[in-house]
């Protein structure tokens, strides 16, 4: 019962009238972000990022991740209203989302994917409450072997779960480890990979990478499209907003099928665009109404919302208590953390209690305080897409510039953030995950230093990972993982010749 | 019109390149075991050979007209080839600028390039929003937040 009195600490840290402005605005902004094609959850927390160097790292954590969830509610509104995904996360929800809204029952679709959400969300906050501590606890014990091992872990399952071609990842893998060693090696003190270029010696910072990627790449990626921004009405009915909250309990099969997908997506990292899009899948496979999937279906709605925001919250767990981050966000984040000069992993939970704590019951709160916000601003938000993609694109544009530019005051990493643009947009294109590069780019570092710590203590042997029962576990999870793919396709190879393979997303979008 | 067969050989010859580079850059650090420890180039070596080896891979999955290629032939039309350049070419252009005119100038200019030249938008209106993008800009930066946004060869020639 010490995570309910700490909870409880953190909730009188979380609920004081700064914090919950904060949330507020962070909601606010995150909503926006997440309406606005182009711009996401992570640019939008990687904009933010520079903001809080002047706070507290408490509330400038609340800051961040309240835009998080803001972003997670904004990228389903314009899904249902307008069929634009405003978040890849929110693909999913198009599917049977805005059928039901155009068949004249947008606030049900909204209220539906909310409540559904909100549950998700819900979840995730739970099992963070209680996993979260004893997670860190476990770890505490943890040598530089078993970290490595972990991260192997986490990669692996990159590779071996996301979703995307299996080779595809692995190299954009191996492009983020390559983009964190940039720069001055940490352990040796020398200079790598700077191509000649001498600017680059302070290395390739996170925040360029994902401005270009997520912001110059989702821009071109969406500008191929016109976008007709046929809305439906965007009025909401507050009773048939309670009553269609009141049906969800008839679907809880779904519901709670949809939450462990999600948990389990976010803690080993999937990801929530993963995640939302393999609950749509399954649930589509059994559910009863499986063929009507498609056409406004409610549990069409519940499954990837719940799988979506399940993913996003219970990203946070391994970032909190390993110093993994399960999502894109959740590394912008981390990547936040280390720049307030906290070390993201278990220590936090020793030595800072008032921190850690604080961010988990502001989740609680943070949620409530989203769901309300985005019921709330629907209207003014649906208004905002009837701006002409010609104008906000521009604005974005420099939004990206001034943003990459503002990290370091270098021109050369707006030149870059354009470069990261065109690789975001071909690797969109052709199905390259964009996640792992950037968890890449932000534990690249990391990883490579448990590495060669655990090779000067074992003098050169690869033994060292093969020691002790947990980091042989780890290390052994972490093959099976990367050989998954491998295996499947051999299956499918034995039982149906030459089956074309098609990864999930690919198959979804085509 | 830019097939998909196209655009995945050019994606895996730019990722390949960009992991011959890398293993060609490590191998000035030293890779292998010192009396250090793992020497410092030994890490970005093996990413570098393996992002390589992914590259061939796909390289090879792109050639062979197999699977899931065969079904989009085309990745990129004409009409949406013109909408990207139409995004990425003024934005390229404004990058390019901005250490000659300085962030400010650069984005005016741009926001009303973009708005009024394909006529989007009537000129007026193109100016007003072009004017209230660099304002918001310096309030929001040079003022609130302290950040100092390129200035420009320009403005330093006429001394502000």
């Amino acid at each position: 019962m010490d995570n309910l009195s700490e909870l409880l600490h953190g909730f009188s840290i979380a609920v004081t009238v700064p914090h919950l402005v904060l949330m507020a605005v962070g909601v606010l902004l995150g909503i926006l972000v997440g309406v606005l094609p182009g711009l996401g959850a992570p640019n939008g927390v990687s904009l933010l990022l520079p903001l809080t160097f002047g706070m507290q790292p408490v509330s400038a954590i609340i800051l961040l991740s309240s835009m998080y969830w803001g972003a997670l509610f904004g990228g389903s509104v314009t899904s249902i209203l307008f069929n634009i995904p405003g978040e890849p996360s929110s693909v999913a929800t198009t599917f049977d989302g805005y059928p039901m809204a155009r068949d004249g029952r947008p606030t049900t679709a909204l209220a539906t994917a909310f409540g559904s959400a909100a549950f998700g969300a819900l979840v995730g906050v739970i099992l963070i409450t209680f996993l979260a501590s004893w997670v860190a606890q476990v770890a505490l014990a943890f040598g530089p072997a078993e970290y490595f091992a972990v991260y192997f872990l986490a990669f692996a399952s990159f590779v071996g779960m996301g979703g995307a071609a299996p080779i595809k990842t692995v190299v954009a893998l191996a492009i983020g480890f390559s983009i964190a060693a940039i720069g001055i090696d940490t352990v040796s003190g020398s200079v790598r990979l700077t191509m000649g270029v001498d600017e680059l010696v302070k290395g390739v910072s996170f925040v360029v990478a994902v401005m270009g990627l997520f912001g110059i790449g989702e821009l071109l990626v969406a500008v191929e499209e016109e976008f007709h921004a046929r809305a439906v009405s965007s009025k909401i009915d507050w009773r048939e907003v309670f009553r269609a909250v009141g049906r969800l309990p008839r679907h809880s099969v779904a519901l709670l099928r949809s939450a462990a997908i999600g948990c389990w997506m976010g803690i080993t990292p999937g990801g929530p665009t993963a995640a939302s899009f393999m609950s749509y899948g399954i649930a589509r496979r059994f559910s009863r109404r499986g063929r009507y999937f498609g056409t406004g279906e409610v549990e069409g709605i519940i499954s990837p919302e719940t799988a979506d925001h399940a993913a996003g919250t219970s990203a946070l767990l391994p970032m909190l208590s390993l110093g993994i981050p399960g999502s894109a966000t959740a590394a912008v984040m981390m990547g936040g953390l280390m720049i307030w000069g906290l070390n993201p992993g278990p220590m936090l939970f020793v030595d800072q209690k008032d921190f850690v704590w604080g961010l988990i019951a502001s989740m609680y709160v943070g949620n409530i305080v989203a769901v309300a916000l985005v019921l709330l601003t629907v209207p003014v938000f649906a208004a905002l897409m009837r701006i002409p993609f010609v104008v906000i694109a521009p604005l974005i544009v420099i939004i990206c510039v001034v943003g990459a530019y503002s990290v370091s005051n270098s021109y050369l990493d707006v030149v870059m953030m354009l470069g990261f643009g065109v690789v975001g947009y071909l690797f969109k294109k052709l199905f390259y995950p964009l996640a792992p590069l950037v968890l890449a780019i932000v534990i690249g570092d990391k990883a490579e230093d448990a590495f060669r710590q655990s090779m000067l203590m074992s003098k050169g042997s690869l033994g060292i990972f093969f020691a002790n029962k947990l980091v042989t576990c780890l290390i052994v999870a972490g093959i099976a993982l990367l050989l998954l793919p491998l295996v499947l396709q051999l299956t499918r190879l034995r039982r149906k010749p030459a089956a074309p393979e098609t990864s999930a997303q690919e198959k979804v979008i085509i | 019109m830019i097939s998909r067969r196209a655009l995945e050989l050019a994606t895996a010859i730019l990722t390949g390149g960009f992991g011959v580079a890398v293993v060609v850059q490590s191998l000035d650090n030293g890779i292998g075991w010192s009396s250090e420890g793992v020497e410092s180039g030994t890490f970005p070596f093996l990413t570098g050979i393996i992002i390589i080896a992914g590259s061939l891979y796909n390289l090879a999955r792109g050639i062979v007209p197999a699977g899931t290629l065969a079904n989009v032939p085309i990745a990129i039309t004409s009409i949406e080839l013109r909408r990207l350049a139409g995004l990425f070419l003024p934005a390229a252009i404004f990058v390019a600028v901005i250490p000659l005119l300085g962030m400010y100038v650069a984005s005016a200019v741009y926001i009303f390039a973009v708005l009024a030249v394909p006529g989007h938008q009537s000129v007026l209106r193109s100016a007003a929003t072009a004017a209230a993008t660099a304002l918001a800009l310096y309030v929001v930066f040079e003022r609130m937040f302290q950040v100092s946004l390129p200035h420009g060869a320009l403005a330093a020639a006429l001394g502000f």
